[in-house]
């Protein structure tokens, strides 16, 4: 089989002997079969057997092997090398980021764990079951929703892109939410909707949308629809949060107008905090550009709105 | 080239001058622009988490009146780009949804058929115009300038919806600056979040996402930045001063919208082009051209 020789740059740090992580070059010769990982043991076995990385079932399933690969998290036993080299013109290999490095590719994934337990990932055995002489059923269309949701094995990938949690660090992360509504879906499970009102402190409002869990995770579990699913379920909440806020306002000008009123939607959002952006709100107004708060309707609006009261009917935000 | 336009709410309000330029480049491209003055929001993926289904019909109504006009539809903005493929996507792999859908949209005599294409301008300059035509064009090429691509989150993710490019290497703004005389920069940030999905809610964090991505683009030497969101834009030059002293940092960077860069480089006075309306000054660049 053709092969090529390919640069694997990789991250190494020893903490007994480095003060910083630097990188190191090495020269492999790869095939088309070959993965990242395949790259990695050899370069183990025949140059560098101090480098260090967790790997175990090879085959996409344990997530152990999860790391950087040319900047994005990544199984390695799941990622081609010649398709990385053939992309980047060589592989740069990293450890997974929002977590501290413990050597070479390992990072300490108990800030991880931390994020997940907080979200109680465990079925809440509704003891009204018990004892029942009927089977607990799940239906097809339950199983759809909270099975892809069980597909997700904990390798951390989407934690390590989440570009909210490098600032936030009350926000929870992707694989706790989509474990949350994991069992929000569950008809088993006795906590059901309750778990979505805990939510509101924990971040549930902190995910930008930005697409990077979906776009990591090695399982298609696509954490960020999980999280909007979970706001949906969060607006019976006792405790309205200004993204509740925010989500009401852009519903009310949609109906309203057709259009987003940009200006509505930030006093009813932001409330009394508008007067934080008072001296740009006034500066946007001297330069015509602060948007008007009264915006006419698009012709045939009421489309628009007898869509709203057929889909909505009496729940109207 | 003739589309059926979609400028999105934000291009009609609050950056006017995104809308101006659009019109100033179709114009001297030759493109015609039917607007879609019917069609509702896009939802920016906040009505997605109001109603899903609601989104999901609202979408599928603008779709239809493209397709009654048989046209595809050309977006600015690419939060709008994002939303409007993902439903599209939704609508067209599941036949059930799809039924569901047509069913609401029945209720105003309306049915989407699933035959529209939704195409951001910059993919249309590439795919439909072709970069080498439109180098024809430029009169006033970008030389000198060194321009730092900002692609964020909707034009690029997920990419099963979009189907345009590589999420994880894009190249499409970096071929649009190069083909218009400018020298792309590339900075760690490019292809990440500005923040403005949570401005409103979580604004510590907003302001941090795009004063990293903006002093990286800076400290790469970049003279402007060019984004093809308009959300992106209220973040990365609206809130730019706010967010640079989150992170305590000293950024003065412009930051350009993409139909206002093309508009340029094919020799638009810049003076119709709405730079004043920019909370950073454009100056600094446009003495360069």
């Amino acid at each position: 089989m053709k092969t090529q020789e390919v640069v694997f740059r990789i991250l190494r740090f020893t903490p007994e002997r480095d003060e910083k992580p630097h990188y190191q070059t090495f020269h492999v010769k790869i095939d088309k079969r070959m993965t990242v990982l395949d790259a990695l043991e050899n370069i183990k076995h025949e140059q560098e057997a101090s480098l260090t990385f967790r790997r175990s079932c090879r085959s996409g399933i344990c997530g152990s092997c999860a790391m950087k690969i040319n900047g994005l998290a990544k199984l390695a036993c799941k990622t081609r090398a010649s398709t990385e080299a053939d992309k980047q013109g060589g592989v740069l290999v990293e450890p997974m980021g929002n977590m501290s490095l413990i050597r070479d590719l390992v990072v300490d994934m108990s800030e991880f764990w931390r994020e997940v337990d907080r979200g109680t990932p465990w079925l809440v055995w509704d003891e009204t079951l018990t004892g029942s002489t009927k089977e607990n059923l799940v239906t097809n269309e339950q199983q759809q929703v909270s099975g892809k949701l069980a597909d997700c094995i904990m390798c951390g990938c989407c934690f390590s892109d989440c570009v909210s949690r490098v600032f936030d660090k009350n926000f929870n992360g992707p694989a706790s939410l989509a474990k949350i509504h994991r069992f929000v879906t569950d008809p088993r499970d006795k906590e059901g909707v309750k778990r979505v009102h805990e939510l509101v402190g924990m971040g549930l409002w902190s995910c930008t949308h930005c697409y990077f869990c979906w776009s990591q995770c090695p399982r298609d579990v696509r954490p960020v629809a999980a999280i909007s699913a979970l706001r949906v379920l969060s607006f019976n909440s006792l405790d309205p949060s200004q993204g509740m806020h925010h989500v009401n306002a852009f519903m009310d000008s949609v109906k309203d107008s057709g259009m987003l009123n940009e200006a509505t939607l930030y006093l009813k959002t932001m409330r009394w905090t508008t007067l934080r952006d008072f001296d740009l709100i006034l500066k946007l107004a001297m330069k015509g550009k602060a948007p008007s708060p009264f915006r006419r309707p698009i012709p045939k609006i009421e489309e628009v709105r007898s869509l709203y009261r057929l889909i909505l009917g009496g729940k109207e935000k | 080239m003739k589309y059926a336009y979609y400028p999105g709410c934000v291009a009609k309000s609050g950056a006017p001058e995104l809308y101006e330029s659009t019109a100033r480049v179709a114009e001297k491209l030759g493109i015609e622009l039917v607007e879609l003055t019917t069609a509702s929001c896009c939802g920016a993926g906040v009505v997605n988490e109001g109603d899903p289904f609601l989104d999901l019909v609202l979408n599928a109504r603008t779709f239809a009146i493209a397709e009654n006009m048989g046209l595809d539809i050309l977006t600015i903005c690419s939060t709008c780009q994002g939303v409007m493929c993902q439903i599209k996507w939704q609508l067209d792999n599941d036949a059930g949804l799809l039924a569901k859908t047509n069913e609401a949209l029945a209720k105003i005599n309306v049915q989407y058929v699933g035959r529209v294409k939704i195409k951001h301008l910059l993919w249309a300059l590439i795919e439909d115009y072709g970069l080498s035509k439109l180098e024809q064009q430029v009169v006033k090429p970008l030389k000198g300038l060194k321009v730092a691509p900002f692609y964020g989150c909707y034009i690029l993710r997920p990419a099963e919806a979009l189907q345009f490019e590589n999420h994880e290497k894009p190249t499409s703004l970096e071929q649009l600056i190069t083909v218009l005389g400018g020298e792309p920069v590339h900075y760690e940030g490019e292809t990440k979040c500005c923040g403005f999905p949570i401005l409103f809610v979580q604004r510590g964090t907003a302001f941090e996402m795009a004063a990293t991505s903006l002093n990286n683009a800076q400290q790469k030497g970049a003279d402007f930045m060019v984004t093809p969101c308009p959300l992106c834009h209220i973040s990365l030059d609206t809130y730019q001063k706010k967010s640079a002293k989150k992170i305590q940092a000293n950024i003065n960077l412009p930051v350009m919208h993409l139909s206002q860069m093309v508009a340029l480089a094919l020799g638009v006075e810049p003076g119709k082009l709405g730079f004043s309306k920019h909370m950073v000054s454009m100056a600094k660049v446009l003495s360069v051209l």
